[in-house]
């Protein structure tokens, strides 16, 4: 079973056995991972569900669309690697993903 | 609500004395756990934040058949342990069944995804500059008279012509989706039962869609109406126009009520603390959070309503497949162990914006940012062209006999009618 690591920005890692085919806002709202809110539900208009990648595994990732970076610009967050979870589907090739999670998804 | 009734007698689906003031009815309901079965119509009631955030996030298990239908007698008699199919077959051609609001995947995703394609970050920015010149416009009806009735003359036309403008209806063409929305509402949740089609506004809307889509295949031109009708599905094959057309019409229904009346309640508590309106209006950057705060206490949408597919557990309380479950949007969101002194309006307190106004999980409110934008728009342009706004006594009584009338509807929260006088600016 492939496997999704999420870690809040206090450290605290959760990992969840990952669905392909979900999003990894999906996987890990529907295994109650704390710190994505997703509050439009993965429509790609909140920006609240912002996940830090690395650069090796973005590169296993397609890369995000213009709205999708315009919406993460909206969400005045700067940090390097910043996807949106909902944009991102889970693959064999993801097996093993550690992202990081903002310390807050809310700008205001 | 009368002393003498208990709330265990009361019908919450059809009492009168329960759309005024639902507060202490939530808390009655409350006081019985998180989640509870309700004396009336099989339904079990979620008032607690955490056990709602489980079901909004639980497709799977739970159809939104019935989230506009909300409880009434399903027209279908549910049996076995998993009702999908029975759920697929029951449809009909009734629109309350068939909005993109009803429908659980795939039919939900496809829709989904047509939509997110309307409501581009872009497409959202150049609506937000149309706001600006259309609240102006709206105020100069009225500004002159030194009083406005918000409900219908200005908050009523503003969503229906901001949605307009989203989806690039001609503007020679505005006056006439205002006037359809004038003559009728949606009346969802209606305490008198379900409303029947005919009195829809969106049959009318949809007339008006057919005739801009097909143009605008026949005859593209450089305009939003001609990006709507070229909208593709994520596979990027052309939408069927029956799609675009139930969806475009869809946005109006979603955008009307619930923005309306959260604008009016905005006002309400402007007028109510006077104090606070200054504040508001010598610092601007506190009306998001005050935006927030109002969809937290006053959002439009009361309950929600899910249709168990199969056996499922709601909180600690397992329900049969075809239970529906209200989602009480409105008591969740004054829930204590989320909100502290929930009941208490603050306009700055610190994780407001976690109300669950806009539901979540697949069916979250697509129009969040577009209805955020609105009410920020309109309290500031209020706020520019007025000194001080306060309510008409003539029609709300005083501070200490104050009377405002709210719709008589279960599913949704918001006031009659707001009569405003207001000092206008120079």
């Amino acid at each position: 079973m492939a496997t999704i690591t999420y870690i809040e920005s206090n450290g605290a890692a959760h990992e969840v056995e990952a669905k392909n085919g979900w999003s990894i806002m999906e996987n890990a709202v529907k295994n109650s991972v704390p710190g994505i809110v997703a509050e439009c539900g993965g429509s790609q208009t909140c920006g609240t569900c912002r996940i830090y990648v690395s650069e090796e595994w973005q590169a296993k990732m397609p890369s995000a669309t213009p709205d999708e970076l315009a919406i993460i610009e909206f969400a005045e967050d700067e940090t390097p690697g910043a996807r949106l979870s909902c944009q991102v589907v889970m693959t064999d090739a993801l097996d093993g993903l550690v992202v990081h999670m903002p310390d807050k998804q809310y700008s205001m | 609500m009368s002393e003498i009734k208990s709330f265990e007698d009361v019908d919450f689906f059809s009492d009168p004395s329960l759309t005024n003031d639902p507060v202490p009815y939530y808390e009655h309901l409350r006081s019985k756990g998180p989640v509870t079965r309700m004396p009336h119509r099989g339904v079990v009631a979620v008032t607690g934040y955490d056990e709602a955030l489980a079901i909004f996030r639980n497709e799977e298990r739970f159809s939104s058949y019935n989230a506009a239908y909300g409880p009434n007698p399903l027209p279908f008699e549910p049996s076995g342990e998993d009702i999908t199919e029975q759920i697929a077959q029951n449809r009909g051609d009734w629109s309350i069944f068939n909005m993109i609001s009803t429908f659980d995947p795939p039919d939900h995703t496809r829709l989904r995804l047509l939509l997110k394609g309307l409501l581009t970050p872009k497409r959202l920015l150049e609506n937000e500059q149309f706001m600006w010149k259309l609240a102006d416009g709206l105020i100069d009806e009225f500004i002159g008279s030194g009083g406005v009735e918000f409900v219908n003359d200005f908050s009523g036309p503003f969503a229906t012509l901001v949605v307009a403008d989203l989806l690039g209806v001609p503007e020679e063409d505005h006056k006439k989706f205002r006037r359809i929305f004038t003559e009728s509402g949606m009346r969802l949740g209606s305490i008198d039962g379900v409303p029947p089609q005919a009195e829809n506004p969106l049959t009318k809307i949809t007339g008006y869609f057919y005739e801009y889509i097909e143009d605008r295949r026949k005859n593209p031109r450089k305009d939003v109406m001609t990006d709507l009708a070229l909208t593709k599905y994520a596979d990027g094959s052309l939408a069927t126009v029956d799609d675009i057309v139930n969806l475009s019409a869809f946005l109006f229904a979603a955008g009307q009520e619930t923005t309306v009346r959260v604008m009016a309640a905005m006002l309400v508590f402007l007028c109510e603390d006077p104090e606070l309106q200054k504040r508001l209006r010598a610092d601007r950057s506190l009306i998001p959070n005050f935006v927030e705060e109002t969809l937290r206490m006053e959002g439009t949408v009361k309950t929600g309503y899910r249709l168990a597919k199969v056996r499922a557990n709601v909180g600690d309380i397992e329900v049969e497949p075809g239970t529906p479950v209200m989602l009480m949007i409105s008591a969740m969101n004054r829930d204590p162990s989320k909100f502290e002194n929930p009941n208490e309006f603050q306009p700055d307190r610190k994780n407001a914006r976690e109300h669950l106004a806009f539901g979540r999980g697949i069916h979250a409110c697509i129009g969040a940012p577009l209805a955020r934008a609105e009410l920020k728009v309109a309290v500031e342009r209020m706020f520019d062209r007025t000194s001080d706004i306060r309510f008409d006594e003539r029609f709300h009584g005083t501070a200490d006999n104050r009377k405002l009338d709210y719709m008589p509807s279960y599913m949704a929260r918001g006031l009659s009618d707001l009569h405003l006088v207001f000092d206008a600016k120079a």
